[in-house]
């Protein structure tokens, strides 16, 4: 541990990563509250892995990957909605259909692409000590759009989350708020890909905001809470992994889950006294 | 008379191919307490999602009108029979009650002053000021029909629906919701699905009784043979003792 502080004083490279773990975390705590409370994370993970599609399309056209992402998550997270208002008793089909096409597009323009990229495994498993500055700057824009929406209409999302009869009732368009709130999901995903990589961006995206609900009584602590939580997930992976040099990404994944575990347990001691 | 708040004009409907309601004729008038009753399955909560506007009748017209004539839209108030969001969400009384100001709220967190006035007579008139901090997931069933009901009045609506609202309380609970809406009642037309067609004869003005179609309605206390007719069997009259 003492390790890592002097080499965090030391080196720029582990400022930014703990810089990225931080903001990473905003968007983590917000969104992940909603994924978990309305249980969609099937649905996060199938939105995730279709952006891969939009990655090897940038590549083969020679443009920036984190661009392709963005689009290729807003464009699936918009499908995905669309087809699943009209279309509700499919949706576990639906989601296989998307994750598994998104991989396979992907695949299929990453082998037309000339060379092997070491980027892409970073994309995929997520390289957080090689993040850069314009990465960073990038994540804090994202995460200025998440807040704002989710600040701005908090009341209609909470109530379109909680009672969709009742918000329709009160003349709320909740397909829009549906939508819209997926393509908060997708940009959310986007932060997270530096961190983790695509593969495993659904744990950072329910385990944090999991441990939290169990113990608060209100959304706006939810994210406050499963904030924090990811915040001090994610930058203890990254002590974790820097001495014996092992994949950040699947250190911080693994500390996730033993801190969900950890929680679950701790809960049940607590709640059977 | 008073004036017309809803009229369902020959109206039926079906889901898919099973008919469900047929030629229902029924008008609703302002400040009117009504009871519709009938065997299960039989439509009630049916005819009100149609009253509601969640579900568009197959064949005529239901028309809705605000106490002062015009076309009423929306501001119709509704308990639904089976509450459709998650048990552990994480969210207090006292949130949801607020939640009946949506329509007309601000943007961002913040409520006004009479926002906040208005949820807290309702959640006083409903007894459930002491437990406003409280997790709704952790509420009885009581307890959970007063907060919803709570909700749906701090909008003042001039229609409140509400389908077996008593299904999961006992006696006593029911005896204090069913008062509360009869006070309630003298300002504001409701509509109420229920079981108890005894119970709720002494609180209503008038009756439905609804099985695929509209058997019956009256002001007077119903017969038994009324409700034979109703239900295809004969029926124990069950008095209750108030
Ligand atoms: N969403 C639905 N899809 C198909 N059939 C339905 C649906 N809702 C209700 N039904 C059927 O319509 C009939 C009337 O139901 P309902 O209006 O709920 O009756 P009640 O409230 O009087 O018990 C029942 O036979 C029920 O099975
Ligand atoms: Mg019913």
């Amino acid at each position: 541990m003492n390790e890592f502080v002097t080499a965090l004083i030391e080196f720029t490279f582990l400022q930014n990563a703990i810089f990225a773990c931080l903001l990473a975390s905003v968007g983590c705590g917000i969104i992940g509250t909603y994924i978990v409370v309305k249980k969609i994370s099937f649905l996060t993970g199938g939105i995730a892995h279709s952006v891969l599609a939009g990655m090897g399309m940038a590549y083969f056209y020679n443009a920036s990957p984190i661009m392709g992402a963005i689009i290729a998550a807003l464009v699936s997270s918009i499908m995905i909605g669309w087809i699943n208002l009209r279309w509700k008793e499919h949706e576990d089909v639906l989601i296989a259909a998307f994750w598994s096409a998104g991989m396979a597009i992907g695949i299929l323009f990453l082998s037309r692409t000339p060379g092997y990229n070491v980027d892409l495994m970073s994309y995929l498993f997520g390289n957080i000590l090689m993040i850069t500055h314009s990465d960073l700057s990038l994540m804090f824009l994202l995460d200025m759009i998440v807040i704002a929406f989710v600040f701005v209409y908090y009341k209609h999302f909470l109530v379109s989350v909680y009672d969709e009869e009742f918000a329709r009732l009160r003349g709320i368009n909740t397909e829009l708020f549906y939508i819209l709130l997926l393509c908060l999901i997708s940009i959310t995903i986007v932060i997270l890909i530096q961190l983790v990589g695509l593969i495993m961006v659904i744990a950072l995206l329910t385990l944090p905001a999991a441990i939290a609900s169990q113990y608060v009584t209100s959304l706006h602590k939810m994210f406050l809470l499963s904030a924090v939580i990811c915040a001090l997930i994610s930058i203890t992976g990254v002590s974790i992994s820097f001495g014996p040099d092992l994949p950040t990404g699947s250190v911080i994944v693994l500390t996730a889950c033993c801190a969900y575990f950890f929680s679950v347990v701790l809960k049940q001691i607590l709640s059977s006294k | 008379m008073n004036d017309v708040v809803i009229d369902i004009d020959n109206v039926s409907f079906s889901y898919g191919e099973v008919s469900v309601l047929e030629d229902i004729t029924f008008k609703i008038y302002e400040d009117e307490f009504i009871g519709i009753i009938g065997p299960n399955a039989g439509g009630k909560s049916t005819l009100l999602k149609l009253i509601l506007g969640l579900l568009k009748p197959n064949r005529g017209v239901i028309s809705k009108f605000k106490y002062n004539g015009e076309i009423l839209t929306n501001n119709i108030g509704y308990v639904s029979q089976h509450s459709t969001f998650p048990r552990d969400f994480p969210i207090t009384v006292g949130e949801v009650v607020m939640m009946g100001h949506i329509a007309t709220s601000s943007k961002f967190f913040h409520y006004s002053k009479k926002e906040i006035e208005l949820a807290e007579q309702a959640m006083q008139r409903l007894e459930i000021q002491d437990i406003e901090k409280r997790k709704v997931g952790e509420l009885s069933g009581g307890q959970l029909q007063r907060v919803l009901i709570a909700r749906e009045l701090v909008c003042q609506p001039e229609i409140l629906i509400l389908d077996e609202p008593t299904a999961n309380v006992d006696m006593r609970i029911e005896e204090d919701i069913f008062s509360l809406l009869k006070n309630y009642s003298e300002h504001m037309t409701i509509i109420v699905v229920s079981h108890d067609i005894a119970f709720i004869s002494s609180y209503v003005d008038r009756v439905a009784c609804l099985n695929k179609t509209l058997v019956c309605h009256s002001t007077e206390s119903i017969s038994g043979k009324m409700i034979e007719e109703l239900y295809d069997a004969p029926v124990k009259m069950i008095h209750h003792h108030h």
